[in-house]
């Protein structure tokens, strides 16, 4: 990958993702393989007048050490200046980096999978309420590797991997267009305007159904369609996700029924798990099976109690970027942004517009995306009076 | 052909030995890009060992770098609160502490406005000298070889083989050959002998002269000459240097006059500092001057009262296994360790024994050694009664 292509994405996700202020604390969550990237944020950042870019690196080869050596019973531990560190920049209003893409796909290889599922780090469990309160101008941008182009990519010498993903990563950033910005701002504008027409519809429950797949998922009577444009309570407008193409709500916790067949495999704090199948019976994923890695899903969401509940459903169109590559790309942020997808766990609360809704939302320690999204997905939205509306066929919005 | 995955094992197996780590004990580690494999080497041998979480906090000084050239001028002395809490928990945690030493991109702030850049001391933390005083964990400085250090050294060699060269530089003065734990408990009783007797003479003065340097260092009535490993509350051996070869203690910050120049460059907070020439007057630092990188060590002397004022006095025989190699590590942990030296700043409460005199001891944020020592130095020792007793000549010690 070019400094070139680095010093784009860190303007992108500096400028047009975080929406950095003078004077702005930012914080940056970094990865072992990351330095290049860290730095050149850290330089945009700095040249838009932040005071300090407070850095924190990952290490998924040290993790692995701990998962493999460390005390069953000290697993969950989490060091208490991490938490400390992220509420003072809550406190501070601060704008917060990371970057994604797997750093070392194979870090996590022959762990036991009841022990991978405990250590959730960098996770935070506080990473939810600090989203929820609205205090942080924040973004994620997928940032090419070495180690991430090998996986994606297998079939290439580890040099081609690495421009082609770049290539890829260009692309879906939109980073090829004249004008990166304008061309966020255009499709960001569809898919606000997408959320506002499912608004209007206020459906009671969304049913998917297609190869594997039939599943009703209840909505909350104030449940709000949006993209990934938020806003700070002071008003910064900040673009959480680069790239996205999600529209998404926050669904009832208790109203899912039936089953899900992912349409992709799903990194899990290091691990890989393939063919995941989930059956919902009233809300709560009654059985999790998968070809491969299932315990690791499983400990997941028996985390918490809300950790076998819905917390997101989000909907993408087949106009978006990533899908049409075809490539999976073993990152939540690049695949979710794929397909229509689900997420055990944490809701958003700006996925509801009302209070008492607010309150029946799900609450997790856990937020785990999963994909189930793909060409043959019909969406349907589902009338409080029992009646099927087309939304999705075929990759295209019927509302 | 050296075998680096092997001495990288070494070296984390001396990193246990020298913090003495405790089974259920958190291991912190300060790290820096391109010591991973080190590092995770450290957490392995921790965890097996029973360490209940090991911490690791990496810095980047190409992120400072982007720091210093551009964050807005009364930023630069900002540390997150964070950073400050945590070595705080971990002193109440009685938490092992390893840091890894060796620059880590040497040249990180060249071309950099050093006064800017002598206001950024991370990753130096003001809490360290209160936390080391309160001796609550069991520490250890130990190298960690990389490729841009050993380049740094080694600068007309091919990358492969200056890392090599380093290597083997670090398996030596590192004692890694046989039994490393044997070789150090070995040279730490020998250096804590050489220590009791300067202790027992009780001078009242210090004084080095050689070219260039004709200083007298006042010492207090109780100042103890200490070397190798120390001690926790707890009573934890621990070794807070690997490699050592220095014996010190801490001067009276009121008594200090005469001129030095060092003999070694030095690299402080990034920046590098050549052809160093200091004067003293009535204990305090009255004129710094430098071939080059002088503006960097005058920013930090001025950071607070004490950090124009000596806070150790170190003396380096010349059967340490650093200083025949004749190397310039650009370290500080070896470099210290391969000739006698003074530091500006911060002082060991270790270094004296009366309460009245630990109470008059140098207090600063900083702590900044560097390098007088040579062969030709001569160190005397000043008694009360005005008699003048030679301590080091030609590198060997004269005490009986």
């Amino acid at each position: 990958m070019t400094g070139d292509l680095l010093e784009k994405l860190a303007d992108l996700v500096v400028g047009f993702g975080a929406n950095v202020q003078p004077g702005q604390l930012v914080g940056v969550t970094s990865f072992v393989g990351r330095e290049e990237a860290t730095r050149a944020v850290a330089r945009a950042a700095y040249r838009r007048g932040a005071r300090y870019v407070d850095v924190v690196t990952f290490d998924d080869r040290l993790k692995r050490e701990r998962l493999l050596h460390a005390p069953l019973d000290s697993l969950e531990y989490v060091p208490p200046w991490l938490p400390e560190r992220l509420r003072w920049l809550s406190d501070e209003r601060a704008a917060r980096i990371s970057f994604s893409g797997p750093q070392d796909p194979h870090a996590l290889d022959d762990v036991p999978a009841e022990r991978a599922g405990r250590d959730l780090l960098p996770w935070l469990a506080e990473v939810g309420e600090v989203v929820n309160a609205q205090t942080t101008n924040w973004s994620a941008i997928a940032v090419p590797t070495g180690p991430w182009a090998e996986l994606v990519h297998p079939g290439l010498d580890p040099a081609e991997a690495l421009v082609r993903l770049s290539e890829q990563v260009t692309h879906v950033c939109r980073l090829d267009e004249d004008d990166p910005v304008a061309a966020w701002r255009e499709r960001m504008d569809a898919l606000t305007g997408a959320a506002a027409r499912l608004n209007e519809r206020r459906f009671d429950a969304i049913r998917l159904h297609g190869p594997g797949t039939d599943l009703t998922v209840g909505l909350l009577p104030s449940s709000t369609w949006g993209a990934a444009r938020f806003q700070t309570v002071d008003g910064l407008v900040h673009h959480p996700n680069l790239p996205s193409e999600e529209v998404f709500t926050t669904p009832d916790p208790q109203r899912a029924d039936g089953v899900v067949t992912m349409t992709m495999p799903k990194e899990l704090y290091g691990q890989l798990i393939d063919g995941i199948r989930i059956e919902f019976e009233s809300g709560r994923a009654v059985r999790i099976d998968a070809e491969r890695n299932a315990e690791a899903l499983r400990a997941a969401a028996a985390k918490d109690d809300g950790g076998s509940r819905l917390g997101e459903l989000a909907l993408v169109d087949g106009h978006g970027r990533i899908g049409p590559l075809g490539t999976v790309f073993y990152d939540t942020l690049l695949d979710e942004n794929a397909a229509s997808h689900l997420a055990l766990g944490s809701g958003l609360s700006m996925g509801l517009a009302d209070e008492d809704d607010r309150r029946r939302m799900n609450s997790s320690a856990i937020h785990v995306d999963l994909m189930v999204g793909s060409p043959q997905l019909d969406v349907d939205g589902v009338t409080a009076a029992g009646e099927h509306v087309p939304v999705l066929r075929g990759g295209d919005w019927q509302v | 052909m050296l075998d680096r995955a092997a001495a990288t094992d070494k070296l984390a197996e001396l990193a246990i030995y020298g913090t003495n780590l405790q089974p259920g004990q958190i291991l912190a580690i300060s790290t820096y890009p391109d010591k991973e494999e080190l590092t995770r080497a450290i957490a392995r041998k921790a965890y097996q060992r029973g360490a209940r979480w090991v911490d690791v906090v990496t810095f980047d000084h190409l992120v400072k770098r982007e720091r210093v050239a551009l964050a807005p001028e009364d930023s630069l002395d900002f540390i997150p609160p964070w950073l400050r809490n945590r070595l705080l928990w971990l002193s109440e945690e009685k938490a092992a502490r390893v840091s890894l030493s060796g620059p880590q991109a040497p040249g990180a702030l060249a071309g950099l406005d050093p006064a800017r850049a002598g206001r950024d001391l991370l990753p130096f933390l003001p809490e360290v000298g209160e936390v080391v005083n309160a001796r609550t964990t069991n520490w250890t400085i130990m190298p960690a070889p990389t490729a841009p250090w050993a380049q740094k050294v080694y600068p007309d060699a091919e990358p492969e083989e200056a890392l090599d060269r380093l290597w083997e530089a670090i398996v030596h003065v590192c004692r890694l050959e046989d039994d490393p734990a044997a070789a150090w408990d070995a040279r730490d009783a020998e250096l804590k002998a050489g220590a009791q007797r300067l202790t027992e003479r009780r001078f009242d003065a210090i004084r080095l002269h050689g070219p260039g340097t004709d200083l007298t260092v006042g010492l207090y009535p109780s100042s103890v000459w200490a070397a190798g490993g120390a001690e926790t509350v707890d009573g934890l051996h621990h070794h807070p240097n690997l490699p050592t070869e220095e014996t010190f203690t801490t001067p009276d910050h009121a008594r200090v006059d005469g001129h030095v120049t060092a003999t070694m460059p030095l690299e402080l907070y990034g920046s590098a500092i050549s052809g160093l020439r200091v004067e003293f007057a009535g204990g305090r630092v009255v004129r710094i001057d430098a071939d080059e990188g002088a503006e960097a060590l005058r920013a930090a002397a001025a950071r607070d009262d004490g950090a124009s004022r000596l806070g150790e006095l170190a003396l380096v025989d010349g059967a340490g296994r650093i200083g025949p190699l004749g190397t310039v590590f650009y370290d500080t942990l070896i470099d210290e360790n391969a000739a006698s030296h003074i530091a500006l700043g911060h002082a060991y409460a270790r270094g004296v024994d009366d309460e009245g005199d630990r109470a008059r001891i140098n207090h600063s944020t900083v702590h900044i050694d560097f390098m007088i020592g040579s062969p030709e130095l001569e160190v005397d020792g000043l008694t009360r009664d005005g008699g003048v007793v030679p301590v080091l000549r030609a590198g060997r010690w004269q005490l009986a």
